[in-house]
């Protein structure tokens, strides 16, 4: 990925979440931040993946459905500025094992945030709205979608 | 201690996270729980096994694809040319006959030059130089032959080539051509941003800055990439270029690079212009958010080369402060023509070049050279220096052909004669043409680029191309050489009707006229 070679990619952001060692490297930085929050003091193991939940859903919104446009230095002139981070992945193609991944990852959040907080009932509402923040915009009914306008590219 | 602990724990957390505890609570979950972990579950097992990869733009099945793949036919590389194509036979009829080295100097200093591309030291090479030399004497500066021109070892009367001010034959231009070839030698070995700016390009730009009462102009080495990269280093994608739909190839090359929307209107129809205008202002009245960042560009000739008028500058002016629009202007066939000076199409309309954002011209024509220029405003033209694709990573201009378009400029300058007689021809000729029956002629009586068009145009093209070859053949046969207007058909944006294309030179003695 030479970016402004001759042979670069005309846009990174298509390929570069489905390069080597992307998925294990999502991984372990969410397995990280879980155990830091953790090792806080006053934070039992439920809340401690209920905040490990919440917070993933709130940053993977911000940097894949609210972040539009590419931050390379590309040759295609702010083709992609309408579209979000998720749309220009695999160039919007859709069910690809990238798209798959990340996906499937809230879902698993999900059930381990359930599993730890022993399905108590204020914990669940709050997992439940951060498994929608994850899921429900990445579905591809919802793929250049802007409801109520939000997020919507004026320019 | 422990107690106030507990009790914290005790009123908003689950108590102990042990794993026996954990399983004991799995196995009382509620069941509206279950059953949702139960669906998204399921909805895992559908994503990674049952959902296919698909794009939603594209609807192509696989059957579709085949069937496309099918019906394929390869073009060959380099297509069947009929042997009796008119440019093949105008190749042949129409063949002309007739007329930095190894140190180098920065800032007075002799320093070893390994900057420049001159790998064999070509430019610097004696027998190379006394070829260009040879060359230059026989054919003139910018490959553009005299007023009489041999076609087929016979002496024509030359209206065909755009050389108004007769300055590729021009005895001055020509000796200081050579002056500067023995000094720099044939090239320059290198873009202006690489060791292949020297004193004449300085010069040059200086005296067309001054000639045009601009501030700064830029020199560009080849006439066509002077405008097709103008355009693009200021208009990019998403902004808006008005542009006459009569421009000339050039312009419409860097339209196509600059990627923006373009709007075209009717060839000099100002109505037209504005209604497009009242579109746009609409919109963006809608959109302010986008209308803030949309850069609005109006891109005309001053005198059009598919049509050999002139574009009415003041109305466009006018439209330009009423609607903001940045006006780039295309003089290449205007500049050394109109005005009392040769300044293109401001003077000749009287109106102050900082109305212009963008003068643009080729040396091609009236100066006889090779090249071309942007001048305008410092702020604006210096964009180019670093943006103008042309200007970065082309060789630059060969300094001899920057010294004849100085002194081509000189002449200008200093004999304003040249031009009114250009003038007086121009007008004679038109009269001359508009006299003759079955045809008419195109454009302004000022224009030295005339094009003759059958009065009668039939919806077969090529048959009345033909009609105008014959008429082109018979003028040959008289003495006087004139060419059919050609274009890339296919190309062409609005493809203009056939016509033949007469260029006037001031040298011209017009008894010859009424000869067709």
């Amino acid at each position: 990925m030479n970016i402004g070679t001759a042979t670069s990619e005309e846009n990174p952001t298509h390929v570069y979440f489905g390069t080597r060692g992307f998925w294990i490297t999502y991984t372990i930085i969410v397995l990280f931040c879980h155990f830091l929050l953790l090792s806080m003091p006053f934070f039992s193991t439920a809340l401690a993946w209920t905040v490990t939940c919440v917070f993933h859903s709130a940053f993977t919104y911000i940097m894949l459905h609210n972040t539009k446009g590419t931050p390379f230095g590309t040759p295609e002139q702010g083709k992609a500025r309408t579209q979000t981070t998720w749309e220009q992945i695999d160039c919007g193609q859709q069910f690809t094992p990238t798209r798959k991944f990340l996906t499937i990852v809230p879902i698993v959040l999900f059930f381990l945030a359930s599993f730890y907080t022993k399905y108590d009932t204020v914990h669940f509402i709050f997992n439940l709205g951060a498994l929608g923040l994850g899921v429900i915009p990445k579905l591809p009914q919802l793929h250049g979608v802007r409801i109520f306008g939000i997020n919507k590219w004026y320019f | 201690m422990m107690n106030i602990i507990m009790a914290t724990n005790n009123s908003f957390l689950p108590k102990s996270s042990d794993m026996y505890e954990l399983i004991e609570s799995f196995l009382q979950a509620p069941t509206y729980h279950l059953i949702f972990e139960a669906l998204l579950i399921i909805w895992i097992f559908k994503l990674i096994f049952f959902s296919t990869e698909y794009r939603p733009e594209s609807v192509l099945t696989e059957k579709e694809k085949a069937e496309l793949i099918e019906e394929w036919q390869p073009d060959p590389l380099v297509p069947d040319v009929d042997e009796n194509h008119p440019l093949l036979q105008a190749m042949e009829k129409n063949i002309i006959s007739g007329k930095p080295d190894k140190y180098v100097m920065i800032n007075d200093k002799s320093s070893l030059n390994m900057a420049t591309l001159n790998f064999l030291g070509m430019a610097g090479n004696a027998e190379v130089e006394s070829a260009a030399i040879k060359t230059l004497k026989q054919y003139g500066v910018g490959s553009k032959p005299d007023k009489y021109v041999m076609i087929n070892d016979k002496s024509s009367l030359n209206m065909a080539t755009l050389n108004f001010l007769g300055m590729a034959g021009n005895a001055e231009v020509e000796s200081a051509a050579i002056k500067t070839l023995k000094q720099y030698g044939v090239g320059s070995c290198g873009p202006r941003g690489f060791y292949g700016t020297m004193d004449v390009h300085l010069e040059l730009e200086e005296k067309f800055a001054k000639f045009m009462y601009c501030e700064e102009a830029a020199l560009y080495s080849y006439g066509f990439a002077t405008i097709a990269s103008a355009i693009p280093a200021y208009s990019k994608r998403g902004d808006v270029i008005f542009v006459d739909e009569g421009v000339c190839f050039s312009i419409q090359k860097g339209l196509v690079a600059s990627r923006s929307s373009i709007k075209w209107f009717k060839h000099n129809d100002m109505e037209d212009l504005e209604r497009l205008l009242l579109v746009q202002q609409d919109e963006d009245r809608k959109n302010p958010k986008k209308a803030k960042v949309t850069r609005r560009f109006l891109v005309v000739e001053g005198l059009y080369f598919n049509h050999g008028d002139i574009c009415p500058l003041p109305k466009i002016v006018e439209l330009k402060w009423k609607y903001k629009l940045r006006l780039f202007v295309e003089e290449s066939f205007s500049f050394g023509v109109l005005g009392a000076n040769g300044r293109g199409i401001t003077e000749h309309y009287n109106i102050s070049v900082d109305e212009v954002d963008l003068i643009a011209a080729s040396l091609e024509n009236s100066i006889g050279s090779t090249g071309g220029f942007c001048c305008g405003k410092k702020y604006v033209i210096d964009h180019q220096r670093l943006s103008g694709l042309g200007y970065c990573f082309s060789a630059s201009l060969p300094p001899m052909l920057a010294t004849a378009a100085i002194e081509a400029l000189n002449i200008i300058q200093n004999d304003s004669n040249i031009l009114s007689k250009l003038r007086e021809n121009c007008r004679k000729m038109y009269d001359g043409l508009s006299m003759i029956s079955g045809v008419q002629v195109m454009g302004d009586p000022l224009a030295p680029i005339k094009h003759v068009r059958l009065s009668e145009i039939s919806d077969n093209r090529e048959l009345d191309m033909k009609t105008l070859q014959r008429i082109a053949d018979q003028a040959m046969e008289n003495g006087i050489a004139i060419v059919l207007a050609r274009y890339l058909e296919k190309e062409e944006h609005k493809l203009p009707p056939p016509s033949i294309r007469i260029s006037i030179c001031f040298m011209i003695e017009l008894q010859t006229m009424n000869k067709k």
